[in-house]
């Protein structure tokens, strides 16, 4: 740890504090059985540690059932996608590699040398045979899953790479821009989903209403499009559909300039909006999880991009350089994200709230995004009942629950200890009183005398007594 | 619904002559009546060739006059009185109140019942759950109960409702629909008041956190779900002796209903005050006791405190299935139309007609 970073979190240490709970107190609801793992296994492990940050920790702590498939099919995109980015294969060989991807998942030894040397993830496709091995290890119905959506992603692929190539591919409506997101990630949601069903850890409605695990891979995508706008536009790659940019400003370039920081801030809140319509589906997607570490794996992306989101949501510095959320806050949303849907709301509710603090009417979205944060509170009440009908009923009759009766029945149980223990002392006190006064009176106390005394009203004694005594 | 006759009390009035526009467009056919106190004017128009018939609802005899002659199949009834905000929380006009909306419901439903009439339509309020404002609403739907004290408004609607509700039989099917506040060309109320606030200089006030939900609906919407009831109550009556929370489904801030209004009529807060819940209440309990001294009228209450502080938003499910109702202006939509008609209706041009005028 650098001076820097101990000088933070001695001025956040709420944030340490997040990091100190993961770290300590999360157990993984599955561990790996890391011993009697073959080598190929352990080759798959490595490559997923090596290709993705965010992915891995959560992939491996995955159900037993589905580890290597999930494994698998995240390495066999992964493989697709070092091919798609390579700049340096031209279409006429990447094309029918795109297209025949799925092929190569079940030809024993499979390799593939070709791409340039700094493209990042290339050992992977140099040793791809272990993936391979594998691969054709998984029960038949993963393999059907894992094949045909690799067919779908390459051929997906293939065509953006083509229209790339010999037209204009840029993002223009906001329909092309969810179709993009589907091929990226939707594609990844309904894999993902089929694998969970196929497993028994997800309701099979799931499957059935495509727009449920569909808004669960656009959300992410779209996130991460709204936050790596910099970034990307230094690569020279746009994924803003044009529909909503040129609505602001006249030139994608603007949207970096000073002097449009207002439009820039306008057109990133639309962004916003657009990807906000997805959360309500996602939430539905999430109640419909039956595992414990599926449910996690789905939790932890998303409450990281609705915390994204926020980040972004009329942030100028997103427009200047990379922002990412603090690693204290991400520790904190991954504690809260592997526990149930409720206490994942209430993370959704945090982070809808922010947003909606930070709406403002000079924007033309404003009262869009308003009705939208509306929308997810309305959804989580609908989920989770504050309050249910008959309790207001009871409420309105001023009768009460059983639970309200029983804390009655309590309060007046203790209340009528209570007063039982006081008698007892009282009682005490007054046998240890006649006791003392009998044993006065033994030793010869007159009480007559004073009695009397008192009668004539002297309540203290004479002075010359009381300073003898 | 060819040839129907259909009857519409309160008709010249804000929500009435909406339905009257509704019906009148959706089945031309229909013949409609209108009874109310004062004949259609200019701010809540409806098609020339309404008939009109003066009544006061609260005597009983021109009430039955009125049916006798008219003779309608079908009645909406929306004749009804809404205290100013000022004797909203108060009891001051508790018996005017009970007489127009309650007395005036007992004489229709007779006169109804003796002249045969097969549907009985009433626009009830929101209020008749939500006045009762010791807890908040989140959701609520029609299983929720209606409390036997709240407001005067309230407790009147109440009333009304569970009479004509009552009176759901095979001879005559009633039902009753409950729409949350509304807004929309005509309205006196909602929007005319929050932009007073400009004026004042209240805008930058918010008063607890801001973050609570309220169900606002533009009125034709309101008027549709009305048309929707009379079409089911004449045909399937599956709504026959049922309630309806009518909305636009949209739940969304009051503070951010007003910060919309505002923007409308060029208008941004340039800084937020926060005043905390408690302290509001304080306040509130202060104006109430100078008004008590002085014997005048506050905007400012315990009761309008609550009021802005509140969750209540209900649930469109019931209305939905039964009715088939969906909103068809969305409030945001909504909003720019009530500003619009009130902008003319006092003479001015808002910013955005402005510039768009420019830009012509």
């Amino acid at each position: 740890m650098r001076a820097t970073d101990a000088i933070y979190y001695m001025l956040h240490p709420h944030q340490l504090r997040s990091i100190i709970q993961w770290k300590v107190w999360h157990n993984a609801v599955h561990e790996r059985d890391e011993k009697n793992e073959t080598e190929t296994q352990k080759a798959c492990f490595k490559f997923l540690d090596m290709t993705s940050r965010s992915f891995s920790a959560v992939i491996k702590e995955l159900h037993p059932e589905l580890l290597l498939p999930v494994c698998v099919f995240y390495l066999t995109l992964r493989g697709l996608d070092t091919i798609e980015d390579d700049t340096s294969i031209p279409l006429e060989t990447k094309e029918p590699l795109l297209r025949q991807f799925k092929d190569f998942l079940e030809q024993d030894g499979w390799t593939f040398t070709g791409n340039r040397p700094e493209e990042k993830d290339r050992e992977l496709l140099v040793q791809f045979h272990n993936i391979i091995t594998e691969f054709k290890k998984m029960k038949p119905a993963y393999q059907t899953i894992v094949k045909d959506i690799t067919d779908k992603m390459g051929n997906g692929m293939a065509d953006y790479c083509r229209k790339a190539e010999l037209e204009d591919a840029s993002v223009k409506t906001i329909e092309e821009y969810d179709l993009y997101c589907y091929y990226v990630a939707g594609l990844v949601g309904e894999g993902l989903t089929r694998l969970f069903v196929e497993a028994g850890f997800g309701n099979p409605a799931l499957i059935t209403r495509v727009r449920l695990h569909k808004s669960m891979g656009l959300f992410l995508q779209k996130t991460n499009i709204i936050r790596d706008v910099r970034e990307d536009n230094d690569d020279s790659r746009r994924f803003w559909p044009k529909e909503i940019w040129s609505k602001h400003v006249a030139d994608f370039d603007d949207l970096f300039k000073p002097e449009h920081r207002e439009a820039a801030l306008n057109c990133s809140s639309e962004m916003v909006l657009n990807a906000l319509e997805h959360v309500e589906e996602c939430l539905f997607y999430l109640a419909g999880l039956r595992e414990q570490s599926v449910f996690n794996f789905c939790a932890i992306p998303q409450s990281m991009a609705i915390a994204t989101l926020e980040l972004c949501f009329r942030n100028p510095d997103m427009f200047s350089r990379n922002i990412k959320i603090t690693k204290g806050d991400a520790c904190q949303l991954m504690t809260e994200s592997t526990q149930n849907l409720h206490v994942l709301c209430s993370v959704f509710r945090r982070y809808a709230r922010r947003i909606h603090k930070k709406n403002t009417p000079k924007d033309p979205n404003f009262l869009k995004i308003s009705i939208i944060c509306g929308k997810i509170e309305k959804f989580m009440d609908t989920i989770f009942p504050p309050q249910s009908a008959a309790e207001a009923k009871r409420k309105v009759l001023g009768e009460l629950s059983e639970a309200e009766k029983e804390k009655a029945r309590l309060e007046a149980e203790t209340r009528q200890d209570m007063f039982f223990m006081l008698a007892l002392m009282g009682v005490v006190v007054l046998i240890v009183s006649i006791v003392m006064i009998i044993t006065a009176w033994l030793l010869g106390a007159r009480f007559d005398l004073a009695w009397q005394q008192l009668k004539q009203g002297n309540f203290s004694p004479p002075r010359h007594l009381r300073e003898e005594l | 619904m060819e040839n129907l006759k259909v009857l519409i009390s309160g008709g010249t009035g804000f929500v009435g002559s909406a339905i009257v526009r509704a019906l009148a467009e959706k089945h031309p056919m229909c013949a409609i009546t209108i009874i109310d106190l004062k004949p259609p004017g200019p701010v809540h128009t409806v098609p020339k060739d309404i008939k009109f018939i003066q009544v006061d609802i609260t005597i009983q005899d021109e009430v039955f006059s009125a049916l006798q002659q008219v003779k309608p199949d079908v009645i909406i009834h929306t004749a009804g009185i809404v205290p100013a905000l000022s004797e909203r929380f108060g009891r001051r006009l508790e018996g005017h109140v009970w007489r127009i909306n309650v007395e005036g419901t007992q004489h229709l439903v007779q006169a109804a019942k003796q002249t045969g009439v097969k549907s009985f339509i009433y626009t009830s309020s929101c209020g008749v759950v939500i006045d009762h404002m010791d807890v908040p609403y989140h959701n609520i739907d029609e299983r929720w109960p209606t409390p036997p004290s709240s407001l005067i408004y309230g407790e009147s609607k109440a009333a009304a409702e569970a009479i004509v509700l009552k009176e759901s039989s095979d001879i005559m099917a009633t039902c009753a629909l409950r729409p949350s506040v509304l807004c929309g060309p005509g309205d006196n109320q909602l929007v005319p008041a929050i932009h007073a606030c400009i004026a004042k200089g209240e805008t930058p006030f918010i008063v607890g956190d801001g973050q609570n939900l309220w169900d606002v609906t533009y009125v034709s919407n309101v008027a549709d779900a009305h048309v929707l009831a009379v079409e089911n109550l004449t045909s399937s009556k599956t709504a026959a002796g049922e309630v309806f929370f009518i909305q636009n489904n949209e739940p969304i801030t009051f503070r951010d209903f007003c910060l919309a209004v505002w923007a409308h009529f060029g208008h941004t807060p340039l800084f937020e005050i926060h005043i905390p819940q408690a302290l509001g209440y304080v306040v509130g309990l202060i104006c109430e006791f100078l008004t008590w001294v002085l014997g005048t009228t506050t905007t400012l209450s315990r009761g309008s405190i609550r009021d802005a502080c509140s969750v209540r938003y209900a649930s469109g499910e019931k209305a939905k299935r039964i009715l088939g109702y969906e909103p068809q202006i969305g409030i945001e939509r909504g909003i720019r139309l009530s500003c619009e008609e009130y902008a003319r209706r006092m003479g001015i041009e808002l910013p955005m007609q402005k510039a768009y005028k420019k830009n012509e």
